[in-house]
């Protein structure tokens, strides 16, 4: 083809080369595709993966330590299923943030950077925010299949009131923003602060007659809404996709045996990670699914957040623990069993762990110095724990890895790397964990 | 505890074996240091190697729900329902089905326990706070619903939950964070007059009054992991109840003060047990499974007329269920 003929057709040489080199860097890579738990408001890592029995009482907790699939792993015995899945995953347990700061270390974690985070008090750090991770895959490996390469499923994060910086595409565009999804039990599908054609609302979707009637809704609104002026082929792609009655299919949980729903659990959560399959299955390439909306748990407006400064024993005893073991466990099933596992990478983290000192609430408070996390899948190791914290779980017994070193090794094994992001003129962050890889 | 054994076996499959062993008891006047302990291993082998007691599901939204109490006329029952962030009280009146929420505040609230005489409840509002939550305990009347502060700090922050009466109704135990970590601690009815109970740097929690005023049962991490210790209303004698591997939480007292019920995770998946319990406060036999299910089943609660509830998800979603019987008559 001529350069003229690519011209005309409004792509340059240069995005002809890229995007052949992301095809053959793609084409080589391990795994297809990401899938993100994004465990909001930060988990103690001395409650879940990196359990400290023989710590004095005031830093323990109240749980024990369990055996696991494989000798010598023991995590919480809160989390039985993840115990007995243990050898199709790897935990990360010297994990460090720079920022004790819902705001600031969640961007550090959904960007790998600080440049542009908000802080709880308000302050934006210097330098232009980054785009997120499953924005950089939109931008670099396109479509796949035709389904929006980014999804996240979930509202938009918070910190109290406040609206976190980095979950979008930045300076890649609003085409590489994720496209929002979520579920909730008893109102089924939603489309978030879907505002693409006057008039219409998010609404509450559940029966497949509603689903449909408001997709046509929405692809009569296509045609009109000047917001489609922002958005390149590839999201008009997938947008189309979404109108198309085969396509939509994926959105339809409804679809899924009784039973698999039931072993995802039938909360929130839980549908959002059997959507997450779905959607990988069906070509996404980076499925976000956020734990909550809010950091807080229940007061102050939380949706059942992480962020359990008070009653944090209580809370994920009743509630977060459970939800975690059976949701996540049922993920990495559900991907063995259909085959996928290998090639798409599974992460589930928050921005930072928790105080290993219990405070006087019952609770525990941030902590950046040393957390956890759990990687399966993609092509990584699995069956190894991966770094170490000291003997109370309050710094790095072992080399740190940081969110960008995690994030780098993640998306390497999409076959995302220095030389990809350079190439799109992104800045490459963080070092790939050679253990996790090997 | 002659009359106590034979409750126990009473009735189903095991009352026949139950009356030999009575036979055995009187008629060859075994001592009772042998017969009571021997006894007592033969009534927890009829039951551990028994299935589980058939349940009846009280509700059917599936919604996750915690911690019911029942009325002392067993009519009604409350509970605390999640409903997508919120967490409210609920009361349902069993004959009708009929649900109501028990307040009408905005903010979390839970741990909601019916009076001995079932004129009012104790529960755990959540204030919704400038920074975390301050939790205290509150007092409601039924029928009117006046609502009224019992156990407020006078520290801000600190956590006031968990109430559970006295049995003559004149004093609540309560957990607190008022002097840094959570222990158990006392108030009269009026809210004053505070008694620390329990001072251990570990966490103390959901304590539970026996039938007969004279023990207080409640979980601890103590030793370890949560387990199940009772102490004494004046915050002596603390003593261990549980020993297994494995979490021990949620402790209750059966009506007549023989059994407690708990959940533990011993096999690997929450379950509610009981054990019989000594006149001195000492278990007695082993602990027995009585949920046996896959399901996660969590925060027992005993009838007034001795029979088990719990919160399970072995349907679909999170449910109330109850035996159909007394749950040491199967």
């Amino acid at each position: 083809m001529r350069a003229g003929a690519l011209s005309a057709l409004g792509v340059t040489l240069a995005d002809l080369l890229r995007i052949r080199a992301a095809a053959n860097e793609t084409a080589k890579a391990p795994a297809k595709s990401v899938i993100l738990l994004w465990l909001w408001g930060g988990p103690s890592h001395l409650d879940t993966f990196d359990l400290k029995p023989h710590a004095p009482v005031q830093y323990r907790g109240p749980y024990s330590p369990i055996a696991t699939s494989v000798p010598g792993i023991e995590i919480c015995e809160l989390l039985p299923g993840l115990a007995k899945r243990a050898h199709q995953y790897s935990i990360l347990r010297s994990l460090k943030c720079a920022s004790n700061d819902h705001g600031i270390a969640g961007t550090i974690g959904l960007t790998g950077n600080i440049q542009g985070a908000a802080s709880l008090s308000g302050q934006t750090l210097p330098g232009a925010v980054q785009p997120t991770h499953g924005s950089v895959v939109s931008k670099i490996l396109g479509a796949s299949s035709g389904m929006p390469r980014f999804m996240t499923l979930g509202d938009h994060l918070h910190q109290g009131k406040r609206a976190i910086t980095g979950e979008g595409g930045a300076a890649l565009g609003p085409m590489h923003d994720p496209f929002r999804l979520d579920y909730h039990p008893g109102k089924g599908l939603e489309l978030p602060h879907l505002t693409l054609a006057d008039g219409l609302t998010p609404s509450g979707i559940d029966a497949r007659g509603r689903l449909q009637s408001r997709l046509d809704d929405l692809s009569r609104g296509l045609n009109t809404s000047p917001r489609m002026a922002r958005f390149d082929e590839f999201y008009q792609q997938a947008f189309s996709l979404l109108t198309d009655p085969a396509a939509r299919q994926v959105f339809d949980l409804d679809r899924e045996p009784e039973s698999l729903r039931r072993r995802y659990g039938k909360f929130r959560f839980g549908q959002c990670c059997l959507l997450a399959r779905r959607l990988v299955e069906s070509g996404a390439r980076f499925v976000q699914v956020n734990w909550s909306a809010h950091v807080e748990p229940v007061e102050d407006g939380g949706d059942g957040g992480w962020d359990m400064h008070d009653r944090y024993f209580q809370q994920y005893q009743d509630r977060h623990a459970w939800m975690l073991d059976r949701s996540l466990s049922a993920l990495l099933d559900d991907l063995s069993e259909r085959g996928l596992l290998h090639e798409t990478a599974v992460v589930a983290v928050g921005e930072f762990g928790r105080t290993p000192k219990i405070n006087n609430k019952a609770g525990r408070d941030h902590w950046e110095h040393v957390y956890s996390g759990l990687v399966a899948g993609g092509g990584m190791a699995a069956g190894k724990v991966i770094g170490a914290s000291d003997r109370l779980g309050e710094y790095p017994a072992t080399a740190a890895f940081t969110p960008a070193d995690l994030f780098a090794t993640v998306l390497g094994q999409v076959g995302i790397d220095t030389t990809s992001l350079t190439t799109n003129n992104l800045l490459p962050q963080g070092s790939r964990i050679e253990e996790l890889v090997a | 505890m002659k009359c106590a054994m034979r409750f126990h076996l009473t009735g189903g499959r095991g009352s026949r074996r139950a009356v030999s062993v009575s036979r055995l008891w009187d008629n060859q006047r075994l001592s009772r240091s042998f017969a009571l302990p021997f006894v007592t291993l033969f009534a927890v082998l009829i039951l551990a190697a028994a299935a589980p007691p058939e349940v009846v599901r009280i509700t059917t939204d599936g919604v996750l729900k915690q911690r019911p109490s029942w009325s002392p006329d067993g009519q009604h029952v409350v509970f605390a329902r999640h409903i997508g962030s919120t967490i409210f009280l609920y009361q349902r009146e069993l004959t009708t089905g009929m649900e109501d929420r028990l307040t009408v505040q905005m903010h979390p609230e839970f741990d909601a326990v019916f009076a001995p005489d079932g004129k009012s409840l104790l529960f755990a509002f959540d204030k919704t706070s400038p920074g975390q939550g301050d939790i205290e305990i509150y007092h409601i009347t039924l029928p009117e619903r006046v609502v009224t502060p019992l156990a407020t700090s006078p520290k801000g922050l600190s956590h006031e939950e968990s109430p559970a009466w006295s049995p003559d109704g004149k004093r609540f135990a309560f957990t607190s964070t008022y002097q840094g970590n959570q222990d158990v601690y006392m108030a009269n009815i009026d809210g004053g007059e505070w008694t620390r109970l329990t001072d251990d740097a570990a966490t103390d929690a959901h304590p539970a009054w026996s039938p007969d005023g004279k023990t207080i049962a409640f979980a601890t991490s103590r030793w370890g992991n949560f387990e199940i210790a009772l102490v004494n209303p004046d915050g002596e004698n603390l003593r261990r109840f549980t020993t297994a591997t494995g979490l021990d939480d949620y402790p209750c007292w059966s009506p007549d003060g023989k059994q407690l019920a708990w959940t533990a995770n011993r096999d690997g998946n929450l379950e509610i047990y009981t054990q019989a319990v000594s006149d001195v406060g000492e278990p007695i036999g082993e602990p027995i499974n009585m949920t046996q299910n896959d399901a996660l089943d969590n925060f027992p609660a005993w009838t007034p007329d001795g029979r088990l509830s719990f919160i399970s998800d072995r349907d679909d979603g999170f449910d109330l269920y109850v035996t159909k019987k007394s749950a040491f008559s199967q």
